[in-house]
């Protein structure tokens, strides 16, 4: 283990190693993101931006019900990947982090492998199957299930959107909860058992538990990344149903508004920082209570 | 048979078919897509006809695809090398130093992995469109990277901690003993003894700015990469060479990210 050291803020090795990505992201993180809040405040004209301070964006921001839907959309849809990925991914975190010894590093380079390739050709393999004249509706008819000419209606769904949510974010929730396993002590596990706790107890109140901190952070970052989502959406949905990311998208490429564009982004960021911070606010409450 | 085994034969089932059902739903769209390279007809539908390489034929007689590929390796490669690099130092100061404002330095080096690429995209796009304003240039190759960078920079700076977590230090203090200089130990003792991390580090950023779509997207101007180049496709009709495209992106990608794990963690369990 490395040792930590102390360093006061004159140090110069401090500044050499602290320094070079900090400026990176003040200059291509922050500095964009005060550009975004100041966009919102002036109106396009000729699909140029033009630099009158006014509110007028945000008035129509307020009086649309349409973009608030098409929230109320992407909240629903985001709120419903994150449960089902901890719900599919908890099992499978905690299989490879107590079961597979022999195949953990196989398996891990396979999951490793199929979240970094390419998202655009991983998506677009799901809409070959589940296409009319895909591979799952080839099966059905080939083992009988349906006649010949059903039509699943599988592509071009929220349905759809949803299995191209979960297929390209859930490793993000398999790795954080499968390191937060790896850190449990034994120690603590067979305590329970040797107070005569089963299986079922034991994993109720020492595992889950324990393993709170990854489940909150993978929580916390599927959700955040899957307000954003538009490939998915795009090609999986079909556009039919829209979400927040191509609603943006559109707003600054079809129709070229920037500063509405930018408040929307806002809004977006807002109500994602909100629910982050009620997360935060239960994830407080939910260790005070752990650790009581 | 007694409760507590059926208990544990529950358990284990749930978790082994877990498993098993996860690794099918992660390669079904992959070997979808290696499969339909092979077709015979015209058409995404399956069955297909008789097995073809003409499509591989077709691939490589697309201009735009040489294109693409050199851009996409251009911006890879180029993120690679200053993403490692930043995010290597950075990882020094992220694991080893405390001090004041270390949790804004930590928040501020986390943000971009917690912020969805496509607003990020965005961001950029305004970002880079005033700048361009200001000193005349437009938006191309090298905005992708600068975009590339800023994304990826902390996803190789945690990797490279994980490794420098693990690293002995005594190591560093008996090499300083001997006389050597800062720079002298970090070149001699320290960077050699990180750089498995650094390598697999540098191999993940690779691989994702090489499959990165969202900032790509926004801050290409009009340079194609193959993410690119093959989302215009799909939105302008589906075009039956992409399959061969997929599948000749697969191949080294495993590849790659076998010989990043492997070479960690022989590394990992050494220290």
């Amino acid at each position: 283990m490395v040792k930590v050291v102390d360093k006061s803020l004159k140090d110069r090795e401090l500044w050499v190693t602290a320094s070079p990505s900090t400026l990176l992201q003040l200059a291509f993180m922050l500095a964009p993101l005060c550009l975004l809040l100041m966009i919102t405040f002036q109106v396009t004209q000729f699909f140029q931006v033009t630099w009158v301070w006014n509110l007028d964006t945000w008035t129509d921001v307020f009086t649309t019900g349409y973009y608030w839907s098409i929230l109320l959309v992407t909240l629903k849809m985001a709120g419903l990947c994150v449960l089902l990925c901890f719900i599919i991914s908890f099992p499978i975190a905690y299989g490879l982090a107590t079961r597979f010894k022999a195949f953990e590093n196989h398996i891990k380079v396979l999951m490793i492998f199929a979240f970094m390739t390419d998202i655009v050709l991983k998506t677009y393999g799901w809409v070959i199957v589940f296409d009319d004249s895909g591979v799952i509706n080839w099966i059905l008819r080939g083992t009988g299930i349906v006649g010949p000419d059903w039509i699943n209606g599988l592509v071009f769904s929220q349905f759809a959107t949803m299995v191209g949510m979960i297929y390209n974010l859930i490793a993000f929730m398999i790795f954080t909860i499968y390191l937060s396993v790896l850190n449990i002590d034994r120690d603590l596990i067979e305590a329970s058992y040797d107070c005569g706790a089963g299986k079922f107890r034991t994993f109720w109140e020492v595992t889950l538990p324990l393993c709170r901190p990854g489940i909150w952070a993978g929580c916390l970052l599927v959700f955040v990344l899957s307000m954003g989502v538009y490939l998915e959406e795009k090609l999986m949905g079909g556009g039919n149903e829209p979400m927040m990311g191509h609603l943006i998208h559109q707003t600054f490429g079809t129709r070229v508004n920037w500063p509405l564009g930018s408040a929307l982004t806002v809004v977006l960021m807002v109500v994602a920082l909100v629910v982050l911070l009620i997360f935060i606010r239960i994830y407080r409450f939910d260790k005070y209570t752990a650790t009581r | 048979m007694s409760w507590h085994q059926i208990e544990k034969w529950l358990v284990n089932i749930l978790l082994y078919g877990s498993m098993a059902a996860i690794l099918t739903f992660f390669y079904i769209p992959i070997f979808t897509m290696i499969a339909f390279s092979f077709k015979e007809t015209n058409y995404m539908i399956f069955p297909f006809g008789g097995f073809s390489l003409q499509w591989y034929v077709k691939l490589f007689e697309h201009v735009d695809f040489y294109n693409a590929i050199s851009n996409s390796f251009l911006i890879a490669f180029f993120t690679m090398i200053i993403a490692t690099t930043l995010g290597t130092i950075t990882a020094l100061a992220w694991v080893r130093y405390r001090f004041k404002l270390r949790s804004v330095f930590q928040s501020i080096n986390l943000l971009p992995i917690i912020f969805p690429q496509l607003i990020l995209g965005i961001m950029l796009l305004l970002w880079f469109s005033v700048l361009g304003n200001v000193f005349e240039f437009n938006t191309g190759i090298v905005t992708v990277i600068i975009g590339h960078v800023v994304y990826l920079t902390p996803f190789a700076m945690v990797v490279v901690s994980v490794q420098i977590h693990a690293f002995d230090d005594t190591l560093e203090d008996a090499a300083r003993d001997a006389g050597a200089t800062i720079w002298q130990v970090y070149r001699d003792v320290t960077l050699p003894l990180i750089w498995p991390g650094v390598f697999s580090a540098g191999i993940f950023v690779f691989l994702l700015s090489w499959g990165n779509f969202y900032i790509t997207f926004y801050l290409n101007g009009g340079a194609r990469t193959i993410p690119t180049f093959v989302f215009a496709g799909l939105t302008q009709g589906s075009i039956p060479i992409y399959p061969a495209l997929a599948t000749l992106v697969f191949i080294p990608g495993i590849i790659l990210v076998a010989v990043a794990e492997h070479y960690r963690r022989r590394a990992l369990a050494r220290l």
